[in-house]
């Protein structure tokens, strides 16, 4: 435990564990901490309301300065959201900033299921 | 909670214990000195051409990425970082002070319980207390005997708690005792003791020492602030060439052998090829352009150790496969037996969200459906 990505990545996971946002959990794998299992629960009054949906978060080295890689495990059907579990976030992509940590990222997704955009 | 006995946990626990919520005027004053990159109190901070701060280390790496501010997303040069001597001093001096203010911000226990619950007014006084702190480790760090510093500490935590105390216990008994001009009393700023009269004449001078301190601090003071200006003009020049700020070299144009040299000039090891070369040299000149931003910087030797350390450890997770998994999981298959791998993982997280909601709402709360 080393480098400057695990050590925020630490810290990211003790916020999320004591400060946990509705819906949403995610913890590290004990072996591995550049990759974590989240859930989410879908936001009330959306199709999605009632769901819980699995994601992968998988860091580089080069996190928080680079996004994380966010897959979803269950097969959604969402304008955003590709067949093969990846997903269209502005935030996730150029408007990245070394600021947002998973918390952020997942409330982001949370709000995504919220609404969609298919413009993207 | 499920999480608390995650393994990874464990390793947080260098953290300081936070401030209780009854104070969330020292809970954001905690916040206000974290960098909002790494999230750790400032090391080195800096501030860029958009009034924003960062630690040095934090934003010269968030700029080899994109040229924006982290937090407003505006342009900015690398040329516009400037040290922010004062937000270190804050962060330093916040830094001292925690320990002394976690300890009066918990509720007294046992026997004082006829003292006023440490509301307010023992929370504005242990806010007032703050300049005096500051104060006097200023006058600490100007000794520059690192032995006087830690052993100021020692008395200032004491000093806190009396004066805290004789604050809450006796505050009526001054305000009603009639105060002559030519009685002795403390200056607001400074502290120093002198006639009150001639108090407000001592803050429009700036709180200069008052003689008697003088002939003791004073002198002391102004040797080793003489010392500094005859080092500044002799010494400290052919040191200041030697921690000069390294220039970037253009990573597309220079050859294996410009960053070799680049690297042996630093006494760093010269192996591997070009992407690991110039990794190399993108991470050193990081490390040593940040360390130039702090008052108290590490070793050279210190530096180097640690960007061996990073290095080795990411080449431990590439032997371990670490990064093969990450691979794995962009692959249909792949993903499918992950998610059955982990399924028991997932699903403790499922009823740890269930387990919390139901607790916020005191309610039972409906079982959400689960997607595959």
């Amino acid at each position: 435990m080393s480098t400057a990505a695990k050590r925020r990545l630490i810290r990211d996971f003790k916020r999320l564990a004591s400060d946990p946002p509705i819906g949403i959990s995610g913890s590290p794998n004990p072996d591995n901490i550049m990759i974590w299992n989240a859930v989410i629960f879908g936001p009330p009054d959306t199709p999605f309301e009632d769901g819980s949906f699995r994601l992968t978060l998988t860091f580089t080295d080069a996190y928080p300065n680079k996004p994380p890689t966010v897959r979803f495990v269950s097969k959604m059907f969402h304008p955003n959201i590709y067949n093969n579990g990846e997903l269209c976030l502005d935030i996730l992509q150029n408007r990245w900033s070394p600021t947002y940590d998973v918390a952020a990222v997942l409330t982001s997704v949370q709000s995504l299921l919220n609404d969609p955009n298919p413009s993207r | 909670m499920d999480m608390s006995n995650h393994p990874l946990l464990a390793l947080a626990t260098d953290e300081p214990p936070p401030f209780p919520a009854s104070y969330p005027q020292l809970q954001r004053l905690d916040r206000s000195i974290v960098c909002p990159i790494c999230k750790e109190p400032f090391s080195a901070p800096v501030s860029i051409a958009c009034g924003h701060s960062f630690c040095s280390h934090c934003i010269r790496g968030s700029m080899e990425v994109t040229k924006k501010c982290p937090v407003c997303h505006e342009s900015v040069s690398e040329g516009s970082i400037r040290r922010n001597r004062a937000l270190e001093e804050i962060t330093d001096a916040w830094d001292e002070a925690r320990p002394s203010l976690i300890k009066l911000s918990q509720p007294p226990a046992g026997p004082s319980r006829k003292r006023p619950p440490p509301q307010p007014i023992s929370n504005d006084s242990s806010l007032n207390s703050l300049p005096h702190l500051k104060r006097r480790r200023d006058s600490g760090s100007r000794s520059q005997s690192p032995t006087k510093l830690s052993t100021n500490n020692h008395n200032e935590a004491v000093e806190f708690f009396g004066s805290s105390e004789e604050e809450e216990t006796s505050p009526r008994e001054n305000d009603t005792e009639e105060l002559t001009e030519h009685d002795e009393g403390t200056c607001p700023i400074c502290s120093a003791k002198m006639p009150i009269v001639s108090i407000p004449m001592h803050i429009e001078r700036g709180c200069p020492p008052i003689k008697a301190a003088k002939k003791v601090n004073g002198s002391g003071n102004q040797k080793a602030d003489w010392k500094k200006v005859f080092a500044g003009a002799g010494k400290g020049r052919e040191k200041d060439v030697e921690m000069k700020r390294i220039v970037k070299p253009n990573y597309h144009l220079s050859s294996e052998k410009d960053l070799r040299n680049i690297l042996s000039e630093h006494g760093l090891v010269t192996t591997g090829d070009k992407e690991t070369l110039s990794a190399r040299v993108q991470q050193w000149i990081i490390l040593f352009n940040a360390n130039l931003d702090t008052s108290h910087p590490k070793s050279l030797s210190a530096l180097r150790a640690q960007l061996t350390e990073a290095e080795a450890s990411r080449k431990r997770d590439k032997e371990r496969g670490k990064e093969e998994l990450g691979k794995e999981l962009e692959t249909k298959e792949g993903m499918a037996k992950y998610a059955k791998e982990r399924r028991g993982e997932f699903e403790r997280l499922r009823k740890e969200i269930m387990e919390r909601d139901k607790r916020r709402a005191g309610a039972a709360v409906d079982t959400p459906i689960e997607v595959d």
